[in-house]
C-alpha cells in the first residue's frame, strides 16, 4: 500500500516538476537570462511582450563565464534564473550543482541527442564555415572542400582565431578529424599543416574575424556563417565546403533561481519555434527547432553536426600541439 | 602645514582597504587548487607558470614594449608640453586638447583605426605611399612591435602630457637664464638645468606609462596577436582562454611577475628622486613662470606640431568618423562614399542601453574623479613631503590594483565585492575605479607637490595661518594644474574604462565600455566609432569644463592674493 502511495505520489509530482505556471511567474515579475550568446535584444523584447514577465539578459563572455557565475553561486549571490552557455560550460555548473532539472515541453520535437539529460538541453550549433568577400573572391575561386583552403593562392589572404588559445576553434579542428571528414587523419594533418603553410593572420576569437574581410584586408575567414546576417549588408557569403561542424549551444535553469516560475516560463518560450524563428531570423543562429533554418542561402540544405565535447585537458594538449604547426618559423 | 600623526597610518588603511583586497584573493586564487579563489594550497600553478618555455619570448617582447611605448609617449610629451607651456605658439588650448584626446577613445577603437590606415594589405596610408612613390609593397606594417609601441605610445601620451605639462609650466625660467649667462650652450642648458629639474616629472611619466603597458590588453590584442607578437598580457589572455574553465589563479601567478616590475620601478623612483629639494621651482623668491618668443621659429614650429598632430591624433579620429558613417567597414571608394549615412548614429542614441550607459558614466567619471583627486591630493602630500617608509609603502599600496593586467583584476574585484553588499550595485563600479586608477591622481600631483618649498607654508605659518588656511590659501592654488591634471586623467579615464566594468557592471548599471564591447563583440563597428566619438566629445566637455574652472580659481586665488 506505501509502496503504491509513493507511486501515485510520484506520478502527480514529477509532472508538476516539469511544467511551469505562467501565472506565478507573472507574479515573480522577472526572468534573469545569464547568456554568452550575443544579439538575442529582440527575443528579450518579445518575451517580456508574450509574457509579461520581464526578460533581464546579462551578457557574459566565454573566458568569464565559470568564473562570474561559480563565484556568485558560492557566494549565495547568483542573479541568474536561466543560463545560457557552451555545452562544456553548463557540464561543469551542472557537476558544481549550479543547475535544476527541467524537461521543457517546447523541446518536443528537437533531436533526441539534443536532450544532455533532464538538466541540459541543447538548442543550437555554433557552426563554424569559411566566409569571404563576395565583391572580391570570384565565385570560380570560392573553396568547395576544405582542403581548398590549403591552395596557396590563399597564403596571408585568410584571418581565422589564433588555434592554441580559442577553445572553439582547437575543437573545430580535432572535430574535423573526429567526424571523419579527411577520409584518413594523415589527410586531416595534411589539411591542418596546408592551412598553416597559408600564414592565417590570428584574433583572438570569432567575432574579429568578419571585419578583415568586409574590408577587403583578407579574403577568407575561418568564422561562422551568422555573420552574413548581423553583419549585412556587407559583401559576404560562406563557403560549401561540406559538412559543417560546430560546438553544441545548451541552455538550463539555475538550482537556486531567484523566480523559479519564472525561469520555466522563459525556458518554455526560448525553446519554442518562435523564439528560435527570432534568433535564426535576427541573429543568424544554427538552431535545433524542427524547420527552422537561419536565412542564409543554402544553409538549409546544409550538414551541420555538433562536435564531441573535449575536455579542457584536451583542449589545452591540442592548443599545444597547434601551436607547433601554425607558429612554426 | 604640519602633519597631523595619524594622517600617514590613516591613508595607508583607506589605500591598502581599496587596492590590497582584490590583489589578496588574486594571490590566494594563485595558491590554491582548481580555478576558484579558495581551494587547497598549491605551488603548482607558479610552477607551470614560470617554467614555460614561451615565457622568456613573451617577457622580452613586453621589455621592449613597455620601454619602447614610454619613450615615444614621455618624448612626444616633452615636446608638446614645452611648446604648448613655454613657448608662444599659436593655438595653445586647441593643442592641448589635442594631446589629451587618446585618453578618451576606447583603446581598441584607437588600435582599429590605425590597422585601418597601416595594414600591409589595404591600409589608407599604405595604399596612399605605394600610390604616391610607385611602391610595389605596403612601406608600413602595423602588425609589428614597433606598430604596437607607437599606438600604445599614442595611447599613453596623455598621462605622460598630464605629468609634464603642469611642471613644465611651474618652471623658474631664472634658472635656464643663469646657466646661460654663465655661458652654457642652448643644448648644455636643456641637458644639465631643464632637464634634470623636470626628472621627477619625467620618472614618473615613464614609470605610470611603463605600468600602464603591462596591463594594456587592447593594442597587444588587435596589434600584436595578428603580427604573432605575444607579450604578457596577450600571454595571460591565451592561459584564460584555452578552455573553458578559465584559471584565473594560474593567471594571477603570471600577473605577479608585473606587479612585482611595478614595485621596483616605484622604489628606484623613490630613489632618484630622494633629494627632492633639488627639484623646487615654486620657492617664495621669485617664482616666475616666462614665456619664450619664437620669433621666425614661430611658423615652422606651429607646421611641426600641427602635423604630429594631425597625423597621430587626427587622423586615427577621423578614420572612426568614417566608421561610424558606414553601414560596414571599407576602405574610402566610390562605392564607400556613396553608402554613408547616420544610420549608426540614430541606432545609438535611440538604445536605451546606451543612453543609460551614457549617464551611469559621465556620474561615474564627475563624481569618482573628485572624490579620487581628494584623497590623492592627501596620499600626494605624504607621499612627497613625508617621506618616510610609511610613505614609501603607500606609495607602492597605491599601485596594487593599478598595475596588475586588467583583464585579471577585474576578477579579483569581482571576488573581492561578491562578499559585500555592493555586489553588482553601481558603487562597486565607482570604489573599484578609483582603487585602481589611484596613482593617475597621485602622479601628477606628487609632480606637482615636489615642486613647492616648505618655505611658503612656513611663511604661511608664520603669518599666523592654521593647517587647513595653508592648504586652502597657499598649497591648493600653486597645485592647480597637478589637481586639474589628476581630475582629467581620472574622468576621462573613467568615462572609458572597460576592464572592471566588463565583470562587475550588471543590468542598470551599465557603462559605456560595456556597450562598446558589446558592439565590438557582435562586430557592429559603425554604432562602435559612432559611441567612440560620443565618448570623446563628453570627455573634451569634462576636460574644457575643468580647465576653465582651473583658470577661474588660479585666477580668482591670485586676485585674492
Amino acid at each position: 500500500m506505501k509502496k503504491l502511495a509513493v507511486l501515485l505520489l510520484c506520478v502527480f509530482l514529477v509532472p508538476c516538476a516539469f511544467a511551469s505556471d505562467p501565472a506565478k511567474a507573472k507574479k515573480e515579475g522577472k526572468a534573469n537570462f545569464y547568456a554568452n550568446i550575443t544579439a538575442v535584444e529582440p527575443i528579450m523584447e518579445a518575451f517580456s511582450a508574450a509574457k509579461e514577465v520581464q526578460g533581464v539578459y546579462t551578457r557574459i563572455s566565454t573566458s568569464k563565464y565559470l568564473a562570474t557565475v561559480l563565484t556568485e553561486h558560492e557566494a549565495g549571490k547568483l542573479e541568474a534564473d536561466v543560463l545560457q552557455g557552451p555545452l562544456p560550460i553548463l557540464q561543469t555548473l551542472k557537476e558544481k550543482g549550479v543547475l535544476a532539472a527541467y524537461r521543457s515541453p517546447s523541446a518536443a520535437g528537437y533531436p533526441d541527442w539534443a536532450r544532455e539529460d533532464d538538466t541540459i538541453m541543447q538548442f543550437g550549433i555554433e557552426y563554424v564555415a569559411p566566409i569571404y568577400n563576395k565583391d572580391l573572391v570570384k565565385p570560380g575561386d570560392v573553396p568547395r572542400s576544405y582542403q581548398d583552403l590549403t591552395d596557396p593562392k590563399w597564403r596571408d589572404k585568410i584571418v581565422m582565431p589564433d588555434p592554441s588559445s580559442h577553445a572553439t576553434t582547437i575543437s573545430w579542428l580535432v572535430g574535423l578529424k573526429e567526424a571523419k571528414i579527411f577520409a584518413t587523419d594523415e589527410e586531416w594533418m595534411n589539411f591542418v599543416k596546408g592551412l598553416a603553410a597559408n600564414k592565417p593572420m590570428f584574433v583572438k576569437s570569432f567575432s574579429p574575424t568578419p571585419a578583415p574581410v568586409e574590408s577587403g584586408e583578407k579574403l577568407l575567414a575561418i568564422s561562422m556563417p551568422k555573420y552574413i546576417i548581423t553583419h549585412a549588408p556587407a559583401p559576404l557569403g560562406w563557403a560549401r565546403v561540406g559538412t559543417l561542424l560546430g560546438t553544441p549551444r545548451g541552455v538550463a535553469i539555475a538550482a537556486k533561481a531567484p523566480h523559479p516560475e519564472a525561469a520555466r516560463v522563459f525556458m518554455d518560450y526560448w525553446l519554442s519555434k518562435d523564439a528560435m524563428k527570432l534568433l535564426a531570423d535576427k541573429v543568424g543562429e544554427y538552431v535545433l527547432a524542427p524547420g527552422v533554418f537561419p536565412p542564409i542561402d543554402g544553409i538549409s540544405e546544409a550538414k551541420v553536426l555538433p562536435i564531441r565535447e573535449l575536455s579542457d585537458e584536451e583542449i589545452r594538449s591540442w592548443g599545444e600541439k597547434f601551436k607547433t604547426i601554425f607558429f612554426a618559423k | 602645514m604640519r602633519i597631523k600623526p595619524p594622517l600617514t597610518p590613516t591613508l595607508i588603511v583607506i589605500v591598502g582597504l581599496l587596492t590590497i583586497s582584490p590583489v589578496l584573493m588574486l594571490a590566494v586564487g594563485s595558491f590554491s587548487e582548481g580555478f576558484g579563489t579558495f581551494g587547497n594550497f598549491t605551488v603548482d600553478k607558479y610552477v607551470e607558470a614560470y617554467t614555460d618555455p614561451e615565457l622568456i619570448a613573451v617577457l622580452w617582447n613586453t621589455l621592449i614594449f613597455t620601454l619602447g611605448s614610454a619613450a615615444v609617449a614621455t618624448l612626444l610629451a616633452l615636446f608638446l608640453s614645452y611648446t604648448n607651456t613655454r613657448t608662444n605658439i599659436p593655438f595653445k588650448f586647441f593643442f592641448g586638447i589635442i594631446s589629451i584626446v587618446p585618453m578618451m577613445i576606447p583603446h581598441i577603437l584607437f588600435a582599429v583605426s590605425w590597422v585601418l590606415l597601416l595594414n600591409p594589405s589595404n591600409g589608407i596610408l599604405n595604399r596612399v605611399m605605394m600610390d604616391l612613390f610607385g611602391l610595389d609593397r605596403a612601406p608600413f606594417n602595423i602588425y609589428s612591435l614597433p606598430g604596437m609601441i607607437l599606438v600604445e605610445g599614442l595611447l599613453d601620451l596623455p598621462i605622460a602630457y598630464l605629468i609634464i605639462a603642469p611642471a613644465m609650466s611651474a618652471f623658474d625660467v631664472s634658472l635656464e637664464e643663469s646657466s646661460k649667462v654663465c655661458g652654457a650652450s642652448p643644448l648644455r642648458t636643456l641637458t644639465r638645468v631643464t632637464l634634470p629639474v623636470l626628472r621627477p616629472a619625467i620618472l614618473a611619466s615613464v614609470i605610470l606609462v611603463i605600468v600602464r603597458c603591462l596591463a594594456s590588453f587592447a593594442v597587444p590584442s588587435v596589434i600584436g596577436m595578428p603580427g604573432r607578437i605575444y607579450v604578457l598580457a596577450t600571454h595571460i589572455y591565451r592561459i584564460i582562454s584555452t578552455g573553458f574553465a578559465a584559471d584565473y589563479g594560474k593567471a594571477a601567478a603570471v600577473g605577479m611577475s608585473a606587479l612585482a616590475a611595478s614595485i621596483l620601478l616605484i622604489y628606484l623612483y623613490r630613489y632618484l628622486t630622494s633629494e627632492s629639494g633639488k627639484y623646487v621651482t615654486i620657492s617664495g623668491r621669485g617664482f616666475k613662470p616666462a614665456l619664450i618668443d619664437l620669433k621666425n621659429s614661430k611658423v615652422p614650429l606651429l607646421g611641426v606640431v600641427g602635423l604630429l598632430s594631425f597625423v597621430l591624433i587626427v587622423l586615427p579620429v577621423l578614420v572612426l568618423f568614417y566608421t561610424s558613417m558606414l553601414p560596414y567597414v571599407m576602405v574610402p571608394t566610390a562605392k564607400a562614399f556613396s553608402q554613408m549615412g547616420w544610420k549608426n548614429w540614430t541606432d545609438v542614441l535611440r538604445d536605451p542601453i546606451s543612453v543609460l550607459a551614457l549617464r551611469n558614466s559621465l556620474t561615474l567619471g564627475l563624481v569618482g574623479a573628485t572624490l579620487g583627486v581628494i584623497l590623492s591630493i592627501f596620499v600626494s602630500y605624504v607621499i612627497v613631503k613625508v617621506r618616510t617608509t610609511a610613505s614609501g609603502i603607500l606609495e607602492s599600496l597605491s599601485f596594487l590594483s593599478f598595475s596588475f593586467p586588467g583583464i585579471v583584476i577585474g576578477v579579483g574585484f569581482m571576488w573581492f565585492f561578491v562578499r559585500t553588499p555592493l555586489y553588482a550595485t553601481v558603487w562597486a563600479l565607482l570604489i573599484g575605479y578609483i582603487a585602481t586608477y589611484l596613482p593617475y591622481g597621485i602622479r601628477p600631483l606628487s609632480s606637482a607637490f615636489v615642486q613647492i618649498h616648505s618655505h611658503l607654508e612656513e611663511s604661511s605659518r608664520v603669518c599666523g595661518a592654521n593647517s587647513f588656511t595653508t592648504l586652502r590659501r597657499i598649497v591648493i592654488p600653486l597645485l592647480v594644474p597637478g589637481i586639474l591634471a589628476g581630475w582629467i586623467l581620472m574622468a576621462t579615464m573613467f568615462v572609458r574604462e572597460l576592464t572592471l566594468s566588463v565583470v562587475l557592471s550588471r543590468p542598470g548599471s551599465e557603462v559605456l565600455a560595456v556597450q562598446i564591447l558589446r558592439f565590438a563583440e557582435d562586430g557592429l563597428w559603425g554604432r562602435l566609432s559612432a559611441l567612440g566619438i560620443i565618448m570623446i566629445f563628453l570627455s573634451s566637455f569634462l576636460v574644457i569644463a575643468a580647465s576653465v574652472l582651473g583658470r577661474k580659481l588660479a585666477k580668482r586665488d591670485s586676485l585674492e592674493d
